[in-house]
């Protein structure tokens, strides 16, 4: 039923300063994704949906969308596979509202 | 840039904001550090604020604080996919000034709060993410910012940094987060109109009500929706264990539990017209006191969510921030006014304060809480829909008389947990909250 529910529409109303071609979180092995990782939990339970999977098994990540909450580094149990650091200062999730 | 502080404190947030305050009252030279735009727009609350604690560092907040509404009535409510049983507390005496709770927002909240951060004198640097901490051996002695020659130095630094708690771990102060100690919650927050949140929640102008639900909305998942008045908006959202959220064989993404509360048949028409403008996520520090790590050490101390001071049972969170971040600036003070080194040993006061407090009374309390939540998904699945079930059969009119009604309810609750199923419930529940 995710697929019913456009993250994109929610995401579309937050303010963001994204720092150009310096992402905050990165995949450290992405053969691991592809290969040894059976649940690829981080494409379902991140709440921004900013990991997907492609056709070939592999799992990508944009970090555009990224709400900052870390569940993607903390769930990553089996192979702590997410490099993962808060934005440069002033960049990433502005929230209006909180 | 070799400048000195009495104490650095990272983060402003509650925890650091009730710190970085009361050290700058006392005089010292304080340095405050926050990554975003300005304090506030990396935080992330429902948000319910509790008066005790705040009172305690601002006596008189309530002159210029930016507050929503005073809450007069706490709803409970388990649901099924059609129907909620519900209790709901309201009071008159909850309209009598000092009002007890209010609903806040959060990014205007903070702004407010590090205003008088400023006015009581610290330094506050926004815009500046902390990368680590600068260590001398085992000492804290600075922190290295992401700024050109970000190198700043203090007696004590004061980590209130958030659930993440990025640079405790980077130090090796603690591990990192376990799934089923975090909840991640998603909300949003919808705008309507003054008048038709108060038509809708039977309420006044400045009157408030909170809805807690448990129930079919978490899809079995251990956790909890909630839906908050402000003044012209509402927040709703929903927050789960992480480590249910990874293991629910259905793959719900967050936002698509959030989609179906909205969507459930007793919350669709108090939000309905709603206009979103928000969407957040967050976690939850809700592993209890068997997960507080380590909170003083050489030249440190870490108060608020980034400690894990948060009381999952009674929803509270922000009061324990502010109250933790308060004894840790207490606790420098102290040390300070006995010229006393700022080592392990001095600082072990901060734990002592805390243990003496509502802070770590409360996380003892319900100690076994998160343990006998996590493996009873039966709280959260069947008896939510036997509740349900029982009102329906209860409430229906339709010829069947009384006593076979009765014991329909009753047989359906044994025929799903055995006797002795419900009565070791019934003291799990007990032992987990007495």
């Amino acid at each position: 039923m995710s697929a019913a529910v456009n993250v994109e529409e929610k995401l579309f109303q937050n303010r963001y300063r994204v720092d150009p071609g310096r992402p905050h979180i990165r995949i450290k092995q992405p053969e691991v994704c592809a290969n040894d990782c059976q649940t690829q939990q981080c494409t379902f339970v991140c709440p921004a949906a900013c990991y997907k999977v492609e056709g070939n098994g592999a799992v990508t990540l944009i970090t555009d969308g990224c709400l900052e909450c870390g569940s993607c580094r903390v769930i990553c149990t089996e192979h702590a596979n997410v490099a993962w650091e808060y934005p440069r200062g002033g960049h990433g999730i502005l929230f209006k509202f909180g | 840039m070799a400048e000195r502080f009495d104490a650095i404190v990272v983060g402003a947030g509650p925890s650091g904001n009730a710190a970085a305050y009361t050290l700058a009252k006392a005089g010292l030279k304080v340095l405050q550090i926050e990554r975003g735009e300005y304090p506030g727009s990396k935080n992330v609350q429902g948000a319910i604020l509790y008066s005790d604690a705040l009172e305690k560092i601002i006596p008189d907040f309530r002159d210029d604080a930016p507050l929503e509404r005073h809450i007069i009535e706490q709803r409970m409510w388990i649901l099924d996919e059609q129907s909620f049983v519900g209790t709901h507390f309201r009071s008159d005496d909850y309209n009598k000034p000092p009002y007890n709770r209010y609903t806040i927002i959060r990014a205007q909240f903070d702004k407010w709060f590090s205003s008088k951060v400023r006015e009581a004198g610290a330094l506050l640097i926004c815009e500046t993410t902390v990368e680590q901490l600068l260590l001398d051996g085992r000492k804290v002695v600075g922190v290295r910012c992401d700024r050109m020659g970000g190198d700043v130095f203090a007696d004590v630094v004061i980590l209130a940094d958030g659930v993440n708690s990025t640079l405790a771990r980077k130090a090796g102060f603690h591990g990192e987060l376990q799934p089923k100690n975090v909840a991640l919650a998603v909300k949003e927050i919808l705008f309507l109109p003054e008048e038709t949140i108060q038509a809708r929640f039977n309420i006044g102008e400045e009157e408030g009500v909170v809805i807690e639900m448990m129930g079919s909305v978490t899809e079995g998942m251990v956790g909890t929706g909630f839906l908050y008045t402000n003044k012209d908006s509402l927040t709703i959202g929903v927050g789960c264990l992480l480590s249910d959220f990874k293991a629910n064989p259905k793959k719900t993404a967050p936002y698509a539990l959030l989609e179906k509360l909205k969507r459930h048949p007793s919350i669709l028409p108090l939000i309905e017209g709603g206009e979103m403008k928000e969407y957040c996520a967050h976690l939850i520090p809700e592993g209890g006191y068997n997960a507080v790590p380590k909170v003083h050490g050489d030249g440190w101390l870490i108060a608020g969510d980034s400690a894990g001071f948060v009381n999952a049972a009674h929803r509270e969170g922000s009061n324990l921030a502010m109250t933790s971040g308060r004894l840790a600036a207490e606790t420098v003070i102290a040390a300070r006014a006995a010229g006393k080194p700022m080592t392990e040993k001095t600082l072990a006061a901060y734990r002592a304060a805390l243990d003496d407090s509502f802070v770590m009374k409360d996380l003892k309390k319900y100690r076994r809480l998160p343990e006998v939540l996590e493996t009873s998904p039966q709280f959260f699945t069947t008896y939510p829909a036997l509740v349900t079930r029982a009102a329906k059969t209860l409430f229906t009119v339709d010829g069947v008389d009384k006593m076979t009604k009765q014991r329909e309810v009753t047989g359906s609750f044994r025929a799903a947990r055995k006797l002795t199923g419900l009565v070791g419930d019934a003291f799990k529940i007990w032992r987990a909250t007495r």
